[in-house]
């Protein structure tokens, strides 16, 4: 039993990074209603940035976190514009293929600009551990954990509080409406993307800060591990994301625990595809999907 | 006669047009699948157990894959019939992993003459000699990928001539429409998932006797997007579109060797403005009408 609590907190520390990574996808998935899997690859090109930062000027923490962040969001602009906003709206598999052969340019540029397998990242409270009665939690991973907390309450009230949330939502809804209401649907796809880059970025700055280092594969491993707990969490919401990633970081902890390193990630993988057989909307997406499948019956 | 790099070429373009065609059907029925390379594999390893392990012949070994690989497509399909869009992409996606993933633990060995043969977990699976013992050469093992690849093209490209070309197109177009003509959409839906899983297995039992040796870290989710994104990049209006892609990408770009290095920037930013220009990709349904009607009309000047 103490096992097993322990691992849950290990899987919430690690759930916390999953999190962070699906809010971004969530919230590029509500505005556009595409996928893009450029996301986790543009996230990566920023800790790189912030890597030549830390090796090159031996900059300090704020400065390399601020690189990231802006790195991440460059290459976001450059993702959204190419790949989603010159791209017909109801062509969805088109701007999907798009951002995957991007994210393999993206790939390939960062390799060839940083050859080496693995580069050093500054850790932050790399080892320091806080300990409650039994049990542990690395403080970078509360750390990250108390970020996400802050990330998830400073989304929902932008998106929920906000003149510009309402806009975005607006534009989720029904874009066309959206437009004839005179809202600048482009203006506010675009800074939605540019606010899930910078989440992206923040949440890479932690993963690498928590790992103290950085390599080229991060992009996928940041794509998958988002896409994963956004879906388990149902695509576009909110709330959704969180509980999937640390659904996602919980199960894996335990896979890992019981059955091995072998067997990890069969067990997510299956934990993705029975939620899917049994709720094809995800977790706290099914309703949303009920409701939109009614309209369309109606139609 | 071809240089052996030509060959090489060609074979690996032939193999993987299988999965770019297996993805390609599954797009007519209007699903995406990042999943296609489970199907490749699991041909692959029953094809090269039936070859390697049970001494059955070659053609028996690849016709045995494939039928496995489609009775996969089948089990995939039954429980994501109400998946739709990207949740389908992504429960494909899961799939495919999970095969992968189970191919890594996956022992089963026997012994064939004096040695130890068969898949070997995360070590992969060796000595898949068929080919060697049977003095086949790379050129005429060039010839039956080819020809394995012609009629597998002959039957879709009769299929999409027919009623029931339409009928899938039209479930891929506006499943509701299609129900209200009295289409059984699942039964399309099913019955083309396991075809593709077939398409798919044909490649991977032709893959594992080429290379002797498969390993489950190959079949990655890499494989499976690019089988998609041959088909999006060569045209959806024609079983010729996705083999246009794997022309395009590998016939053209990697073997050339002109990119070497930074092939994916270059590719990728064709990729990306080809996409921006024609999102169905190059033979696109208005691109295939065309065609056909320039064809009929010099056919009818004559």
């Amino acid at each position: 039993m103490a096992d097993f609590l322990q691992n849950c907190l290990d899987g919430i520390a690690t759930g916390a990074a999953y999190a962070l990574l699906a809010l971004g996808f969530t919230l590029i998935f509500g505005v556009l209603r595409r996928l893009n899997l450029s996301y986790g690859p543009s996230i990566m090109a920023g800790v790189f940035a912030g890597t030549a930062l830390y090796m090159g000027f031996n900059a300090g923490l704020a400065e390399i976190a601020i690189a990231t962040v802006i790195g991440a969001v460059v290459v976001g602009a450059y993702i959204e514009r190419l790949c989603f906003w010159a791209i017909r709206k109801d062509m969805a598999v088109a701007s999907m293929v798009s951002s995957f052969v991007i994210w393999m340019q993206i790939e390939e540029a960062v390799t060839l600009l940083f050859p080496d397998r693995t580069y050093a990242f500054p850790g932050i409270l790399a080892d320091a551990v806080v300990e409650f009665g039994p049990f542990f939690l690395r403080a970078s991973s509360l750390a990250m954990l108390a970020i996400a907390a802050i990330a998830v309450l400073g989304l929902l009230a932008l998106i929920y509080r906000t003149h510009f949330g309402l806009a975005v939502r607006a534009v989720s809804e029904n874009p066309e409406a959206a437009r004839v209401a005179g809202v600048n649907t482009g203006l506010v796809t675009f800074l939605a993307f540019a606010c899930a880059s910078a989440l992206g970025g923040l949440a890479g700055f932690l993963i690498a800060a928590g790992d103290q280092q950085i390599t080229p594969l991060f992009g996928l491993w940041a794509t998958f591990k988002g896409l994963i707990a956004m879906m388990l969490g149902g695509m576009g919401s909110i709330p959704g994301a969180v509980l999937g990633g640390l659904l996602l970081g919980v199960v894996e902890a335990n896979a890992l625990w019981y059955l091995g390193v072998e067997t990890r990630d069969l067990v997510a993988y299956m934990l993705l595809f029975v939620v899917l057989t049994f709720r094809p909307g995800g977790l706290m997406g099914q309703a949303a999907l009920m409701a939109r499948r009614a309209a369309e019956s109606r139609v | 006669m071809l240089d052996d790099h030509l060959i090489g070429v060609l074979s690996n373009m032939g193999m993987i047009s299988f999965i770019a065609l297996s993805a390609y059907l599954v797009l007519v029925v209007g699903e995406i699948s990042f999943g296609q390379q489970a199907f490749f594999a699991i041909s692959a390893y029953a094809s090269g157990i039936a070859s390697a392990m049970w001494g059955w012949p070659f053609l028996a070994a690849v016709l045995w894959g494939a039928a496995i690989a489609g009775l996969g497509g089948l089990l995939l399909a039954i429980p994501t019939l109400r998946i739709r869009g990207l949740y389908f992409a992504i429960a494909t996606l899961a799939f495919a992993e999970m095969v992968r993933l189970a191919l890594e633990i996956f022992t089963y060995q026997v012994e064939v003459d004096g040695e130890l043969v068969g898949p070997d977990g995360s070590e992969g699976f060796r000595d898949i000699r068929y080919i060697y013992e049977a003095d086949i050469s790379a050129g005429e093992f060039l010839l039956v990928i080819l020809g394995l690849l012609a009629v597998t093209l002959a039957i879709i490209l009769w299929i999409e001539r027919t009623r029931l070309g339409a009928i899938l197109r039209m479930v891929g177009e506006d499943p509701a429409l299609a129900r209200l003509q009295g289409v059984n959409v699942n039964l399309a839906k099913i019955a083309t998932v396991a075809a593709a899983g077939l398409v798919a297995g044909i490649g991977g039992a032709l893959y594992a006797h080429l290379n002797t040796y498969v390993e489950p870290k190959i079949f990655n989710v890499m494989l499976g997007v690019h089988g998609l994104a041959y088909g999006l990049i060569g045209g959806l209006g024609t079983a010729f579109g996705p083999l246009l892609g794997v022309a395009l990408d590998i016939g053209v770009l990697e073997s050339t060797r002109a990119f070497s290095g930074y092939r994916m920037i270059v590719f990728g930013g064709l990729v990306a403005v080809l996409l921006i220009v024609r999102p169905r990709g190059l033979l696109d349904e208005a691109a295939v009408y065309r065609i056909r009607r320039f064809l009929l009309r010099k056919h009818a000047g004559d």
